[in-house]
Formats: C-alpha cells, sequence, structure tokens
C-alpha cells in the first residue's frame, strides 16, 4: 500500500531490458552495430516516453530519475499531483498565465511541472498543460530505479548540468543507461497503453479501501480534494493516534504505509500539507498515506481492512486523548 | 527509522496499558515542544510500586518507553524507582535513535512527577 514511494517492476519491463544487460552491451554513441543496436534502442524508448506525455522525442532528456529533473534553475515550479494527498493542481490554469506573461513580454518565464506522481496514473499532455518542462521518474511507473527524463519544449534553452559528452543533444553528458532506458520505455509504453484500465483498477480498489475504513474506524477524516485526486492515493488522519506507531503496527503484519510527518530532537515537525489543508496537529500527525498500484488486489485491500482497525484500535486503547475523549463522550451523553 | 525488535514489540503488544481504579499516585506530563503525552497511575502501598499503568500519545519511542518503565518500576520501592535513569529506559527498549532520546526522558519524568518528586536535571 506504498505504490506512491516506489512501484514493483514489471515482468515485462524486466523482459525488455534483460537483452541490453547481456548480448546487446553497446555504447550508443559507437558506429559499430551494437553501438547502433543501442542507439536503436534508446531512441525507441525516447519516442514511448515522448508519446506518454504527448511530445516529441527532441523535448525528452534521458536522466537518472525525478530528482535530477527538478534540479535546473526555472521561475515557477508546481508540482502536477501532491504525492502525499493526491491533488491535482491546475497546471493548465498556471500554464495559460505564464503564456500570457511571456507574450506580454516575460521572455524567459518558464513553466516546470513534477509530474513524478502523476504519470501511469493520469492522463499527462504537455499540450494540455502548456508546462515548458516536466519531471519524470521511471521507477513510480513500474520500472527500476535510476532512471527518468526531462521533457524540455523546443523553444526552451537549459545549461547543461552534466558536461564532457555530447549525448542527449550536450544536454546531458555521458554514456546512455541503455538498459535502464529500455525498461523505461517499455513502461511508458505499457501506461499508455493500458492507463485507462490501470486509472479504474485504482479508482474502484480505492473507493473499496475507503468505504471500508468509514464503516469500521470511528473518527477518521480522508485528506485531499475528493475529486481532483489521483485514483491511486488515500490519504487519512487517524484521530488521538500518532502515524508513526501505526506505520510500524502495521509494517508487522506486512502492510507497508508512509507517514508525512516526523517527530526528531523532540520538535514536531508535522506534514505541512496536511497543515496547510487547514488540520491541527493531531490530524496532522495522525495521517497515513495509502497508495495503491495496478497490481494491487481486492484481497491486499481487504487484507489492510481487516489489520488496520485493530492496529488503530490498540494505539488508542494507549491514548491519553482518546480515554479524554471517550470521557467526555459519556458525560454529553448522559 | 532503525528501531529496535524489542521496541517493535513493545509497540505491538503494552504491557500495562491503561489506568489503575485504585491509584493513589497519577501524573501526566507533555513535551511541550513535540505534543508526546505521557500518563502514569501507581497504587503504591508500604513504599512499594505495587502497579504501575500507562497512556501515552506520540511517537513509536514515547509509546514504548511508557510500557517498559511501567515493567521496570512494578514491585519497586519508591527510592529505588526514583533511580530509574533515562539510561535503563533506553537499553530495556534495545536502544532509541538519538534524536528520540526525549522519550525516555519523559518517562523519567512523569514518574518522579507521580512519585511527587520534581525532577531537576540539567
Amino acid at each position: 500500500m506504498d505504490n506512491s514511494a516506489t512501484t514493483p517492476v514489471d515482468r515485462r519491463v524486466v523482459e525488455a531490458m534483460m537483452p541490453y544487460l547481456t548480448e546487446k552491451f553497446g555504447n550508443p554513441s559507437s558506429v559499430h552495430f551494437y553501438g547502433q543496436e543501442a542507439r536503436a534502442a534508446v531512441d525507441r524508448a525516447r519516442r514511448e516516453v515522448a508519446a506518454l506525455i504527448n511530445a516529441r522525442p527532441n523535448e525528452i532528456v534521458l536522466l537518472s530519475g525525478g530528482t535530477e529533473a527538478n534540479n535546473d534553475t526555472v521561475l515557477i515550479t508546481v508540482m502536477l499531483a501532491n504525492n502525499e494527498i493526491g491533488t491535482v493542481q491546475p497546471i493548465a490554469e498556471i500554464g495559460t498565465l505564464v503564456r500570457e506573461l511571456r507574450a506580454g513580454g516575460r521572455k524567459y518565464l518558464w513553466l516546470h511541472t513534477d509530474g513524478v506522481q502523476a504519470l501511469g496514473r493520469m492522463p499527462v499532455n504537455v499540450e494540455t498543460l502548456g508546462c515548458d518542462l516536466l519531471s519524470m521518474s521511471a521507477h513510480k511507473l513500474h520500472a527500476p530505479q535510476g532512471v527518468g527524463a526531462l521533457y524540455v519544449r523546443r523553444s526552451v534553452r537549459l545549461a547543461p548540468q552534466n558536461i564532457g559528452g555530447h549525448q542527449e543533444r550536450e544536454r546531458r553528458g555521458g554514456t546512455e543507461a541503455v538498459s535502464m532506458i529500455v525498461a523505461f520505455g517499455t513502461a511508458a509504453a505499457l501506461a499508455r497503453e493500458e492507463l485507462d484500465a490501470r486509472i479504474a483498477h485504482m479508482r474502484a480498489l480505492r473507493a473499496r479501501f475507503e468505504a471500508g475504513v468509514t464503516e469500521r474506524i470511528s473518527d477518521v477524516i480522508f485528506n485531499g480534494d475528493t475529486e481532483r485526486r489521483l485514483p491511486h492515493i488515500s490519504n487519512v488522519s487517524f484521530r488521538f493516534i500518532e502515524g508513526e506507531g501505526l506505520l510500524i503496527n502495521l509494517d508487522m503484519q506486512g502492510v507497508a504505509v508512509s507517514t508525512g510527518s516526523a517527530c526528531s530532537s523532540g520538535s514536531l515537525e508535522p506534514s505541512p500539507v496536511i497543515r496547510a489543508l487547514g488540520r491541527g496537529d493531531e490530524l496532522a500527525r495522525g495521517s497515513i498515506r495509502f497508495s495503491i498500484g495496478k497490481d494491487t488486489t481486492d484481497e491486499d485491500i481487504d487484507y489492510v481492512l481487516e489489520v488496520l482497525p485493530r492496529a488503530v484500535e490498540n494505539l488508542r486503547r494507549l491514548s491519553p486523548l482518546y480515554q479524554q475523549a471517550i470521557a467526555e463522550r459519556a458525560c454529553t451523553a448522559v | 527509522m532503525p528501531y529496535s525488535n524489542i521496541l517493535k514489540d513493545h509497540l505491538a503488544r503494552p504491557r500495562n496499558a491503561g489506568e489503575l481504579a485504585d491509584a493513589n499516585r497519577v501524573a501526566e506530563q507533555t513535551n511541550p515542544a513535540c505534543g508526546d503525552r505521557l500518563k502514569l497511575s501507581l497504587r503504591v502501598r508500604g513504599g512499594r510500586i505495587e502497579a504501575a499503568r500507562f497512556l501515552a500519545y506520540g511517537c513509536p519511542p514515547t509509546l514504548a518507553c511508557g510500557s517498559v518503565l511501567t515493567e521496570l518500576i512494578e514491585g519497586l520501592t519508591v527510592d529505588e524507582a526514583l533511580r530509574v535513569s533515562r539510561a535503563e529506559i533506553i537499553a530495556a527498549v534495545g536502544g532509541l535513535p538519538a534524536r528520540k532520546t526525549h522519550a525516555a526522558a519523559l518517562a523519567v519524568e512523569t514518574l518522579h512527577q507521580a512519585i511527587g518528586q520534581i525532577h531537576r536535571q540539567v
């Protein structure tokens, strides 16, 4: 239940990349057969990645992942979809605004968006969004960690970060990680082909999960916009308890989740995202992110719904906040 | 998040959780910085802690330290209980990451408050 953190590599992706780890080991810059075979593979992958976001292949810079793709200097950067609660941001509206400003003389105003969470979980079209740069990471898309891409609109000129090689049209020097890029390309092709089915699947499972939580656990609050959000994320605040304790309890029963809050050195750092929704410290501390993947099953959800209420109940029995609330409610009832 | 298996076990199966109906010493302390809370209730007879129960809210170390504390002090005399140190509590939960040792401090402070001595440690 932590597919927002990373996703299992698709078997078909592994099959596609294997030859490039074994017999097809060429350097794409080499002129001979092995090199050209690798070059063709990188170009095919580039086309697939471009197709996933409706870009041109020469607008794709292949690199090591989302973080590297985010490491550029631009003026406006907004996540396409939030990684903690899944809320989809109005990038198209911002894109329109940026284009208007650019037409009005602000020539070098660029819009960058981090599409890492959104990719493969909603349609992403750089033309509709109107963004100039978009970061992508393969491992959220059932490909391995360590490969990603930056979409760079034709008119945008970026200073290269890796120099010393001519690869990626001088924008990112260094021999291409061919097998990883092939994996990314295959994952992108599969994501495009299966996008509608994956979205429907994840949305149905999330509805099953949220209905089950609502039915079985009291004092829960679902965080984020219920409509404008990615189909795979459910962020829940459990009142009276703290998220990390719940995370460990679930982990011990084989369920992996994430929490946005952290308490370190005795000072609390509650999730800024949940706080920004207007929730207090207690709800921010009690928030857990459940994230579903294309391979998650009904049985997985039912297992979570079996262990989660018990884990919450165990922590609440310990919680002075809960005991206090029960006492107060009993008084009100009398 | 390198928590020990002992700590995780206390989290999954807290010892002596709850409150004592016949407690004659009750204390509750809150860490003002992070909001972690620990409530301790004791039944003390003839200078000896006969029973201890705890409630806790906060990060896993706070919950585990509360649980371990009750195990450590049940059956001790009040004087012996006052000598239970942070280090002992940390050892009893199988160690704590440096940034989480405040959880053991909260346990010691709550115990001292319950017993009736304000704990001043520099």
